[in-house]
C-alpha cells in the first residue's frame, strides 16, 4: 500500500517538473504580454472571492430553510404522544433554532467585508421558521398552555364581600 | 373491554389504596370506648357488671376499670335497663313504658344466653323484682290496683296468672322494691305488700313527715326502704322499726354495714370522707378519700367487702365513675364517662415551643452582651433539650399534633392529646349549664398571645346564656359570663381586633345584639336564624339587628341544616372538560342547604331539599322527592351539597350529588357578591345507591383545599366508610366519561369496598358525628368519630403526596451520597496523581 502511494506520488512529482521544464524551456506566444494581464487577473481574483463568499454567506442563510423538509419528516416520525423521545426531539427542535438566532452574528463573522444583512435576515427567518414548527408540533401535542384550563390553578378564590353567621335558634 | 379494564385499573388505583397495613395498626389512630352514667352495678370476685342510661351492660375490671365486655342494647331514648341481678349468670331487665326484654348474660364473656320479651297491654309503672328463678313484675296503676306476674326468668313462662290487686295506696311515683314487698308511700303512711308470695296481705305503718316524704331503695339485710325528707333518710325495716340512725339519701348497705358520703372540711386536700356504721354492733368509721379535684359531687353506687377490706364504686354528677378502697381511701381508678355524649369538638393547634418564641424576642434589645447571653441560653436550652430528647407540647412541623377540645353534655370540658393514644390533657367542669357550642376567638397561630375559645352554654335552671372563655391549651378559664337572657344564636365575626381576638356576636331572645368582648371592631354582617320552618334573615348594623327576608317553608319538619365549614378553602374555581376548557364553579360561601319532610296524602311523605342565599334569601335550587323518608344527612362543601335519604318506593338508601356552575364563563373573578346574580346557577345532579345505612355523614378539609375530597360516612353497623367526591361528582351528560378523562363511568350502586373503613376491624358504637379538621399538611385531615366511642385518625384523600413514604430508606440515601461524595475525591486524587507521573515520563 505505502509503495504503491510513494510510486504515485513520484509519478505526479515527475511530471510536474517535466511540466515545468517544459514552461520553462518554450518562449512566451505572440501578442503576450507579462506585465499587462497580471493586473487584471488580479482583479478577476478578487471578484471570484468576493462572488465566492456572497455564495457561501447565501448557503448559510438559506440552511435553516433546508432543514425544514427534514424537521417535518422527524416531527412527523415523533409523533403525538408524549414521552421521553418525542419530548427530547421538541426540545432539540425548538433550541437549536434559537440558539441559532442568537449565535447569528458569530455565523457571519466570516463574512467580514460586506454587511450581509439580506443573508442574515433569511437566516432569521429561516430559523423562526424552524421554531414555528417546533411550537407547532408542541401545540399538537397540547404542550403550549393555550386553554383556560391551563391557567385555572392561578384563579385566586374571590373575596367574599358579604360574611352571614347564624344557625338553627337556639331557644 | 380495554376501556373496562382501564376503568377497573383506575378505581382500583383510586379505592384500594387508602387502607393501612397491619403494622400500621394503631399509629395515626387511636379508639377509646365509654359506656355512659352507671346505673346499677354489682360486683363479682373478678368483675364489676354495670347497667348504664345509655342502655348497656358491661364488665369493668375492678383493677383496672378497663371495660372487659360490653354489649350494647335497644335505643337508650326509649329503653332504660330496669333492673340488674348478678348471680352466676347477669340478668338484665330493659325497656320503657310497654315493651321490656328480659336477658341472661355469661359473666365471664358477655355473650347473651337467654331473651324474651314481654308486652305489656297498658301502659303503667313497672317494678321488677327477683328472686331465684322467679321474676315478679308489677305494674301499678295509680290510685287504682297493681297487677302482678310471676314469670320464670330463663324461660319467660308465666308461673302464675296475673292477679289483679286493688290497693289505692299504690301511687306509681312514690313506690319501690324491697324484696319480697312491694312498698309505696302515701296519705303519711307506709304501705307494702309481698308479691313474690301468694296469699300476702297489705301491711301498713305510720310514719312521721309531711306528705313531701319520698321512697329509695336500700339493699339491707333485711327487707328495708329509705324514708327521704329533704336531705336526710331514715332506714325504715319493712314489719320492723326504723332505725335511729339519720343517714344520708346517698346510704348504701354493704353486708350489715352501712356507707355513706359526707363533704369534708376539715381537709382541703381530700374534699370527701366516707362514714361508715354497722347496723349490727353498730360500730362507726370514717375514711377520708383521695376523691380527684375536678370531679362533680359524688354518690355511692355499690360496694363489696371482703373482711374489713371494702371496694366502693362512685359516681358524679358529671357522669366519672371512680373505684374507691377503704380502709385506705385510695382511689383505684377513674373513667370519665362524659365523654360517652359530646356536643361540639374544636380542634387546636399547640403553640410554638419557649424557644421559638424567644427567637421572636431575640432582636429586640440594642445591648449587645444581653443578646450575646440570650443566645447562649437559648442553645443551652436547645442542646438539653437535644439530649434529654423532651419538647413537650409544642407544635410540630406538620400539625398533626393537636389539642382537641370537647365540650360534653353534662358540661365538662377536655382537652384531649391526638398523640399519646388520646390522653387528657386537661378537663374543667361547669355545673350546671348545657353546652350548646364551641366558638374558636384565637388559634394558637398569633405568638406570643395564647389561643382563646369561647364555650357557648345554657343554664340549666334559668335557660339563660353562658358564655365561658377559657385556653384551649391548657383549659384555664378567662372568665364566665352569665348573661340574664336567653340566646337565640351566636357566631364568631370575621375581624379581629388589634389582639388577633375574633368577636363573639350574641343575638338574644329579643333580638338583641352583643358583642363579646365589648369593645370589638364592629361588624357588618349578615345573619340567619331558623326557627322550625321559618328562616329569617337579618343584616346585622353597629345599631341592631335589621330583618331582610324571611321564608317559610310551609308546614313540615326541618330535618337537616348544612353549611359550608367556615375554614374551608376552594382551590380550584372551575372543573377541566375533556377539550380542556373549563367550566366554571359556582361558590357561593352565603349558601345554606336545607332538608325538610312533609306529609303528603298522595306520596306519603316528601323530601325537600333547598339551597337559600342566606344573604338575600335567595333561593338557588329546591328539588324533591316523593315517598322519602329519613334520617336525611346533608353535607354542603365547595359548590356541591350531597344528601341521603331512605327511598320507601324502591326500599333503599339513596344518595344525591348536586353540583352547582357558573358554566364557561367567570362573571366575576375578584370579588363575590350574593347581591350581584344575574343568571341562575347551572345544576348538575346525580343520584346513587348506598348500600349501607348512615347515622352520620361529613366531609374532609385540607389546609388549601388542593386534595381531592372525600366524604365519611358513618353506619349504623359501626363503620366509617370513606367515598372519593369523584365517584359522586355529577357527570356531564354530553361529553365522554372515561380514564382519559379521568372520570368514572356513572355508576347506579356505590362499592363501599371493605378497604375504605377508616376505623378498619375496629367497630364504633353509636356514632353520633364526625368532626373533621385540616391538618398543616395539605394532604392530610384529622376525624375524630364520637358517640359512645371516640375514635380519632388521619386520613389523606389523595394519599401523603407531600410526605415521604414511612418505609423511606434515609439511610440508603445518606450512604449512597457520602460513598458518592468520597468516590469523587478518590478518584480525583487517584486522576491527578496519574496525571503527574505520565508528564514525568
Amino acid at each position: 500500500m505505502s509503495t504503491k502511494l510513494q510510486i504515485r506520488r513520484q509519478k505526479w512529482a515527475l511530471d510536474n517538473t517535466r511540466n515545468r521544464s517544459v514552461a520553462e524551456g518554450l518562449a512566451a506566444p505572440p501578442a503576450f504580454s507579462p506585465s499587462g494581464p497580471a493586473s487584471s487577473s488580479d482583479v478577476s481574483k478578487k471578484t471570484d472571492v468576493s462572488r465566492l463568499i456572497t455564495k457561501k454567506s447565501w448557503d448559510l442563510a438559506l440552511a435553516p430553510l433546508k432543514q425544514v423538509p427534514m424537521n417535518l419528516f422527524i416531527m412527523y416520525m415523533a409523533g403525538n404522544s408524549i414521552s421521553i423521545f418525542p419530548i427530547m426531539m421538541v426540545g432539540m427542535l425548538l433550541m437549536r433554532p434559537v440558539q441559532a438566532i442568537f449565535a447569528t452574528k458569530s455565523t457571519f463573522k466570516m463574512v467580514e467585508n460586506s454587511s450581509a444583512f439580506k443573508q442574515m435576515f433569511v437566516y432569521i427567518l429561516g430559523n423562526c421558521i424552524n421554531i414555528g414548527l417546533a411550537l407547532y408540533k408542541c401545540q399538537s401535542m397540547g404542550l403550549l398552555p393555550t386553554h383556560s384550563s391551563d391557567w385555572l390553578a392561578f384563579v385566586e378564590p374571590p373575596v367574599r364581600l358579604e360574611y352571614l353567621g347564624g344557625g338553627v335558634s337556639l331557644l | 373491554m380495554t376501556n373496562l379494564g382501564h376503568f377497573i385499573t383506575l378505581c382500583a388505583t383510586i379505592l384500594s389504596a387508602h387502607a393501612i397495613y397491619e403494622d400500621q395498626v394503631g399509629k395515626f389512630d387511636w379508639k377509646r370506648s365509654f359506656i355512659g352514667k352507671v346505673k346499677h352495678a354489682q360486683f363479682d370476685t373478678k368483675r364489676l357488671i354495670v347497667t348504664t342510661h345509655e342502655n348497656i351492660i358491661a364488665s369493668l375490671s375492678p383493677k383496672t376499670g378497663e371495660i372487659q365486655w360490653r354489649q350494647l342494647m335497644e335505643d337508650p331514648q326509649e329503653h332504660q335497663p330496669q333492673l340488674l341481678h348478678l348471680d352466676k349468670d347477669a340478668v338484665t331487665v330493659s325497656g320503657g313504658k310497654s315493651r321490656f326484654y328480659v336477658r341472661g348474660w355469661d359473666a365471664p364473656t358477655g355473650s347473651l344466653l337467654w331473651e324474651w320479651p314481654l308486652v305489656l297491654d297498658r301502659p303503667g309503672d313497672s317494678f321488677w323484682l327477683l328472686q331465684g328463678d322467679l321474676l315478679v313484675h308489677v305494674l301499678a296503676i295509680k290510685g287504682s290496683h297493681m297487677e302482678v306476674t310471676q314469670f320464670s326468668v330463663k324461660t319467660g313462662e308465666v308461673r302464675a296468672k296475673t292477679r289483679k290487686i286493688p290497693e289505692t295506696w299504690v301511687s306509681g311515683d312514690k313506690c319501690v322494691t324491697a324484696n319480697p314487698y312491694f312498698v309505696c308511700v302515701f296519705n303519711g303512711q307506709l304501705f307494702w305488700l309481698d308479691v313474690v308470695n301468694e296469699g300476702g296481705r297489705a301491711s301498713s305503718q305510720p310514719i312521721q313527715g309531711g306528705p313531701d316524704c319520698n321512697l329509695l331503695e336500700f339493699d339491707g339485710p333485711k327487707p328495708a326502704v329509705l324514708l327521704v325528707r329533704q336531705n336526710s333518710a331514715k332506714i325504715v325495716e319493712l314489719g320492723g322499726a326504723v332505725l335511729p340512725h339519720e343517714v344520708a339519701p346517698n346510704a348504701v348497705s354493704i353486708g350489715s354495714s352501712v356507707f355513706q358520703l359526707e363533704a369534708n372540711l376539715d381537709n382541703l386536700d381530700k374534699l370527701v370522707r366516707v362514714k361508715s356504721f354497722d347496723l349490727v354492733s353498730g360500730r362507726e368509721s370514717s375514711v377520708e378519700i383521695d376523691y380527684p379535684l375536678g370531679l362533680g359531687g359524688p354518690y355511692i353506687v355499690s360496694g363489696q367487702c371482703r373482711g374489713p377490706a371494702c371496694e366502693l364504686l362512685l359516681s358524679s354528677t358529671d357522669h366519672a365513675l371512680t373505684l374507691v378502697r377503704l380502709p385506705e381511701g385510695r382511689v383505684s381508678w377513674t373513667r370519665e364517662e362524659a365523654l360517652s355524649n359530646i356536643i361540639s369538638v374544636e380542634f387546636f393547634e399547640l403553640p410554638v415551643s419557649d424557644l421559638e418564641a424567644s427567637i421572636e424576642t431575640e432582636f429586640t434589645d440594642n445591648d449587645v452582651i444581653t443578646m450575646f447571653t440570650r443566645r447562649i441560653s437559648t442553645q443551652t436550652k436547645q442542646l438539653v433539650n437535644l439530649v434529654s430528647g423532651q419538647f413537650g407540647s409544642t407544635r410540630d412541623d406538620f400539625g398533626l399534633h393537636r389539642i382537641i377540645v370537647v365540650a360534653t353534655a353534662v358540661g365538662k370540658l377536655f382537652g384531649i392529646d391526638t398523640l399519646r393514644n388520646g390522653s387528657i390533657v386537661w378537663t374543667y367542669r361547669l355545673p350546671n349549664v348545657k353546652p350548646v357550642m364551641l366558638l374558636v376567638q384565637r388559634t394558637a397561630r398569633h405568638a406570643p398571645l395564647p389561643a382563646q375559645c369561647v364555650l357557648l352554654a345554657q343554664d340549666v335552671t334559668t335557660g339563660g346564656g353562658v358564655l365561658f372563655a377559657f385556653d384551649p391549651i391548657s383549659g384555664e378559664s378567662r372568665g364566665l359570663d352569665r348573661l340574664s337572657y336567653r340566646i337565640k344564636q351566636a357566631f364568631v365575626a370575621p375581624n379581629e381586633d388589634e389582639e388577633h381576638l375574633k368577636p363573639v356576636i350574641v343575638i338574644g331572645a329579643d333580638d338583641s345584639v352583643r358583642v363579646f368582648p365589648e369593645r370589638g371592631p364592629k361588624t357588618v354582617a349578615y345573619v340567619y336564624t331558623i326557627d322550625q320552618s321559618l328562616v329569617q334573615g337579618y343584616r346585622l348594623e353597629p345599631d341592631g339587628l335589621k330583618p331582610v327576608w324571611n321564608l317559610n317553608l310551609g308546614v313540615c319538619d326541618l330535618v337537616g341544616v348544612s353549611t359550608r365549614p367556615v375554614t374551608e378553602r376552594v382551590h380550584s374555581q372551575g372543573r377541566v372538560l375533556h377539550d380542556r376548557s373549563v367550566h366554571y364553579k359556582y361558590v357561593n360561601p352565603n349558601l345554606i342547604a336545607l332538608a325538610t319532610l312533609s306529609e303528603d296524602p298522595v306520596h306519603k311523605s316528601v323530601l325537600n331539599v333547598f339551597l337559600v342565599d342566606g344573604v338575600t334569601g335567595f333561593v338557588v335550587y329546591s328539588t324533591s322527592h316523593k315517598k322519602a323518608k329519613g334520617p336525611v344527612h346533608l353535607v354542603h362543601s365547595e359548590n356541591w351539597l350531597v344528601y341521603t335519604f331512605f327511598n320507601e318506593r324502591f326500599r333503599r338508601t339513596e344518595i344525591v350529588a348536586t353540583e352547582l356552575y357558573e358554566g364557561s364563563i367567570q362573571s366575576n373573578s375578584t370579588v363575590f357578591s350574593s347581591f350581584a346574580i344575574s343568571q341562575l346557577p347551572e345544576v348538575k345532579t346525580e343520584s346513587y345507591i348506598l348500600p349501607a345505612n348512615p347515622v352520620s355523614m361529613s366531609v374532609t378539609l385540607t389546609e388549601r383545599g388542593i386534595t381531592n375530597k372525600f366524604l365519611l360516612v358513618g353506619t349504623s353497623s359501626g363503620s366509617v366508610v370513606e367515598i372519593p367526591w369523584m365517584l359522586l361528582q355529577p357527570r356531564f351528560a354530553d361529553m365522554p366519561c372515561g380514564p382519559e378523562e379521568s372520570c368514572f363511568p356513572y355508576m347506579p350502586e356505590i362499592a363501599i369496598p371493605p378497604e375504605a373503613t377508616i376505623n378498619y376491624n375496629q367497630t364504633l358504637a353509636r356514632i353520633r358525628k364526625i368532626a373533621v379538621a385540616p391538618a398543616k399538611l395539605e394532604s392530610t385531615s384529622h376525624v375524630l368519630v364520637h358517640g359512645l366511642d371516640l375514635f380519632y385518625t388521619r386520613v389523606a384523600p389523595s394519599k401523603t403526596f407531600d410526605l415521604l413514604k414511612e418505609d423511606f430508606d434515609h439511610r440508603l440515601i445518606v450512604l449512597v451520597l457520602v460513598g458518592l461524595v468520597v468516590a469523587s475525591y478518590v478518584t480525583k486524587y487517584l486522576a491527578a496523581k496519574k496525571a503527574l507521573r505520565q508528564a514525568w515520563k
